[in-house]
């Protein structure tokens, strides 16, 4: 009987985490809703459109019929529901500017930011976790409070500086980096060259992003890892004899996670906005650059899209942020 | 094993100050044995435990030496003391809500020893660990739980097991029953009896007195960092030694005591010193004495640590360095020897006009007690608390009043024992001079002493006073006649006369059998707020024994002119061993009838037992040969047959710990708490 009881309980209590979660998913998925509904609606509320960018400037006058008709062919108002599916269907529309359609300009920039911004994110953020790590466990030590300078005037330097800078040193001076591009264009390489090629058009603009993500990264690694080394159940750990490197990363540093992950998911949330600056410096075909120009041209169909898929991806990874909370520290489970 | 903890100095370093957490502690915890380590928190207990394990924090400086079985432990090196961490010495932390791990499974945390010392298996580990939790009652469900789903008791149980999972050689249990109830106390103790038949050393650190005394075999008392007393563990609730082992001991709710508790004068000594910059910190413990310049760079505190709260110091205890001096089997670091008597009664005997009112009594009151004394009216009372002021003459005996004899000092310098002494007496109407307002009344004495002469000073020290005992200072109240005021004011005007004079012992004869019950609440509020406050003595006579069970700590019970029993007071009223206690009790009551022996034959001799006549116990020869009174364990007891309760008393103690040892009976209990 007792055990009946027992198991309905713990039935319920699973239910009821679902549902938690489920609710959790709808919510975030009616503000998806909500953000499609703006971006579907953002045309028409801009002042300027391609038509009156295109030809308001040139010497070919044309008429109001011509212009009507061009409006007319541009815009494609067929409501809400249409947008969704088209959107689904990744049909996107036509760039106004390069005439392809927007997925096909979309998916061929993509790689590269991922490829961008996935490794600097990672990259930084393992180099800064670890050395905050240790930089915590040998607190007041002179290797220590150098670091901590160094990065804390580091964090202070904005990626556009270090950008130009890295640029005009190993691109301009020593010609070691290319200064532009992502692969070398036309080139017939074996599958190796062509990796080498890569991280070689890489190496610049994942450098400064590196360096500007790092220091963050390190600071709050560190300043966390101080505060749960000071916590009992670090001397619990040291009492039970183990391992300097146990205690320093199997009971602190997975307690010192949770603020480093948080900021790595909203950095990595950011990602087409983060990476903007440095692929335009490096002229790095990313979806930055793809803004970017976007941008200038007026290119109304390519700016939804990259703005619209920017969007969803933060929603999609604040998401994931809250779920992942639940596995990398319990208590937030469990609270009310 | 034994661990042998030597001359032990901790000191942890700020930047602005030092602070000195334990100052030469000696201590032995034998193998076998439970050594329990008792003080007020701040007195030093979890850093001594931490400073076994080698884990205070980065700027402390410690010397002196812990050594296992002789062989001193190097704290220097961590390698090296890793081997001692928790495979021989382990430590149950204080607090499981916080020395937990967050994020690890209480499972995963209970094994991880298992895992990094041994070379067990993981399977093997996670069954080892799970018996072993389930053998404190943890469910197998709640292993799997996070420490923030449990609840204190529980997390306090996973400690225990933790620290228990290696079965180390030397325990140390840091407040082990702090967050659990009765009955999860009793698997605790379970746990503590079991290590003992294993062998093992224990120390265990509480604040539950109590459980200390019925579980540890020596204990010791701390304050400030330094060992004050160290005591066989049964002594510590009912005969303490230091004053202030006393002062703990009456500030703990024992559950035999029915006393109203009483706290400790003063505030807690922490002891800092001002950091000098140019000192580098040391951070490491060697077993050979190192740092020299400790002792010049710690300025010591000159006398005894206490002194500021006992109630028995005198100027030389400020400037005198004590030590630790072992007597039999205490330890005490006192230089009055422990608690001493304040007033010492030997075969005093006192009869009016061929009346006999006292016969040959022995009498000793110790500083800092209330001591009552109970008896019907006529049995001497008054004229005990009289002879004690040094009122009235003795026939014959002697009186020692702290330490010179009374007799002299009345004689030769009686102004000076008259300041020493304060009585308040039954009757204030007719102890107050009726042609005296109350200010005249209260500063008489200031005037007798020649304490000051002018008006000002006077009535500062009069309105002091009447604000200690809550009366009102209005000028117009200073010129009520002592008529003008109800019973319950004239006896606060009483109290505060007798405390005018700052006396360090206090006679309160019947000082509220005058006064209805609500009154009488609060005149002994105040009385026993102000006992403590001023670190009085007292003597307190009544004839309400409800009253003495509320305010005693020692009580004697007197039956025509001669004292029958004289004990902790928890031990008088739980189990009276003489019929006369026991009647006194259950009179009070309401309970008793007066039995009287109608099969007597022979009339009883005057030489006889006073109470043989109505004693249902007595025999033959109580009616003509009266007991002498002699020591019976804690208790002076004048009777040839004691009662049953009292004997039996010390056979059910033995029998509960016949039950303990039982393996059966205690796996059924923990079963049934399973359930």
């Amino acid at each position: 009987m007792d055990n009946t009881i027992a198991n309905f309980g713990n039935l319920l209590k699973i239910q009821l985490k679902q549902q938690k979660q489920l609710d959790l998913i709808i919510a975030y998925g009616l503000a998806a809703l909500t953000m499609t509904y703006l971006s579907y609606s953002l045309p028409n509320l801009l002042p300027g459109d391609f038509v009156t960018t295109m030809y308001s400037n040139s010497f070919v006058t044309i008429t109001a019929e011509q212009e009507a008709e061009l409006r007319n062919f541009y815009s494609t108002d067929a409501g809400f529901g249409d947008y969704i599916i088209r959107l689904l269907k990744l049909d996107w529309g036509f760039s106004y500017s390069s005439l392809t359609p927007v997925s096909s300009l979309f998916f061929s920039a993509l790689p590269w930011t991922l490829l961008l911004m996935g490794s600097a994110n990672f990259i930084s953020i393992f180099i800064g976790f670890v050395t905050g790590v240790e930089a915590a466990w040998q607190r007041d030590s002179k290797t220590e409070k150098t670091m901590v300078s160094t990065m804390t005037i580091m964090e202070g330097i904005p990626e556009i500086c270090t950008g130009v800078i890295l640029l005009a040193i190993f691109s301009l001076h020593y010609q070691w980096f290319p200064a532009a591009g992502a692969e070398t264009a036309y080139a017939n390489h074996t599958l190796i060259e062509q990796f080498l090629d890569v991280a070689h058009h890489l190496a610049l603009p994942l450098l400064s992003l590196i360096f500007a993500y790092l220091p963050g990264n390190f600071l709050m690694a560190r300043n966390s890892m101080v505060m749960v080394l000071k916590q009992s159940y670090i001397t619990t750990a040291r009492a039970k004899g183990l391992s300097a490197l146990r205690i320093r990363y199997a009971h602190a540093a997975r307690n010192a996670l949770l603020p480093v992950v948080t900021r790595f998911c909203l950095r990595l949330s950011f990602m087409v906005t983060g990476a903007l600056v440095v692929e335009r410096i490096h002229s790095y075909p990313g979806l930055g650059t793809l803004l970017f120009n976007a941008i200038q041209a007026r290119d109304l169909p390519v700016i939804q899209a990259v703005v619209l898929v920017s969007s969803l991806m933060v929603l999609a990874i604040i998401l994931s942020l809250e779920l992942l909370y639940g596995i990398i520290d319990p208590r937030v489970t469990h609270a009310h | 094993m034994n661990m042998k903890i030597s001359s032990l100095n901790v000191i942890y370093k700020n930047k602005s100050h030092c602070i000195h957490a334990l100052d030469k502690v000696k201590l032995e915890i034998k193998a076998g044995e439970c050594t329990a380590l008792i003080g007020e928190s701040g007195s030093g207990k979890s850093t001594l435990a931490n400073a076994c394990l080698g884990i205070l924090p980065k700027n402390t400086c410690f010397s002196g030496s812990i050594a296992l079985d002789n062989s001193p432990l190097n704290y220097c090196n961590e390698e090296t003391i890793n081997q001692f961490r928790w495979k021989k010495i382990a430590l149950a932390f204080q607090n499981g809500a916080a020395n937990l791990n967050p994020v690890q499974k209480i499972i995963d945390q209970v094994t991880e020893p298992l895992l990094i010392h041994t070379d067990i298996d993981k399977a093997t580990a996670l069954k080892i660990a799970s018996q072993s939790l389930n053998k404190l009652g943890l469910s197998p469900d709640q292993l799997l739980l996070f420490p923030h789903q449990l609840s204190g008791g529980q997390l306090q149980r996973v400690m225990l097991t933790m620290a228990l999972i290696l079965d180390p050689e030397v325990i140390i249990l840091d407040e082990p029953t702090a967050c659990l109830d009765a009955i999860t106390k009793s698997l605790v103790a379970n746990v503590i009896e079991e290590n003992k038949h294993k062998n093992k050393a224990i120390l265990l650190i509480t604040h539950d007195l109590e459980f200390a005394a019925n579980n540890s075999n020596t204990i010791a008392v701390l304050y400030a960092g330094q060992i004050m007393e160290q005591l066989p563990a049964k002594h510590l609730l009912t005969s303490p030694k230091h004053p202030y082992t006393m002062a703990l001991a009456r500030s703990y709710p024992a559950t035999n005591t029915a006393r109203d508790l009483g706290g400790i004068k003063g505030d807690f000594c922490l002891r800092t010193t001002h950091n000098n910059h140019d000192q580098p910190t040391h951070r490491h413990l060697t077993h050979n004495k190192l740092h020299g310049e400790h002792n010049t760079n710690h300025i010591p505190i000159d006398g005894c640590l206490f002194h500021n709260r006992c109630t028995q110091e005198l100027t030389l205890c400020k400037h005198q360095k004590v030590k630790l001096i072992p007597q039999q089997d205490h330890h005490i670091r006192c230089l009055r020897n422990g608690i001493v008597n304040i007033l010492e009664l030997k075969e005093a005997s006192k009869s009016h006009d061929g009346i006999v009112a006292l016969h040959k009594n022995d009498l000793t009151i110790k500083a800092g007690e209330v001591f009552s004394l109970v008896g019907e009216s006529g049995s001497g009372k008054s004229t005990l608390a009289m002879i004690a002021a040094g009122i009235l003459k003795t026939d014959s005996g002697k009186r020692i009043f702290k330490g010179k004899n009374m007799d002299e000092l009345i004689k030769y310098n009686y102004k000076s024992l008259s300041k020493q002494i304060g009585f308040i007496f039954q009757n204030q109407s007719s102890a107050l001079s009726h042609r005296f307002n109350i200010f005249e009344a209260i500063a008489e004495p200031f005037r007798i002493h020649k304490i000051t002469e002018s008006k000002e000073e006077l009535l500062v020290l009069v309105k002091k006073l009447l604000t200690d005992v809550h009366l009102p200072t209005e000028e117009a109240f200073l010129k009520y006649y002592p008529h003008q005021l109800n019973q319950g004011s004239l006896q606060r005007v009483g109290i505060a006369r007798a405390l005018a004079l700052k006396p360090s012992f206090l006679i309160a004869d019947e000082p509220t059998s005058s006064l209805d019950p609500s009154v009488q609440a609060k005149v002994v509020k105040l009385l026993l707020e102000l006992q403590i406050e001023l670190g009085l003595s007292m003597l307190f006579i009544t004839h309400d024994i409800g009253l003495a069970r509320k305010i005693s700590d020692r009580l004697g019970v007197i039956l025509q002119g001669q004292l029958v029993e004289i004990g902790p007071a928890s031990l008088l009223f739980g189990t009276p061993a003489h019929p006369y206690t026991k009647f006194l009790i259950d009179s009070a009551a309401g309970l008793a009838k007066i039995y009287i022996d109608h099969n007597q034959t022979t009339t009883p001799l005057k030489s006889g037992c006073s109470f043989s006549m109505h004693c249902p116990r007595a025999r033959e020869h109580c009616h003509q040969l009266a007991p002498q009174i002699k020591l019976h364990g804690e208790r002076l007891l004048a009777c040839h047959y004691p009662l049953p309760d009292y004997i039996k008393q010390h056979q059910s103690n033995l029998y509960i710990k016949q039950n303990i040892s039982d393996q059966d009976l205690h796996s059924k209990t923990l079963s049934t708490i399973a359930s």
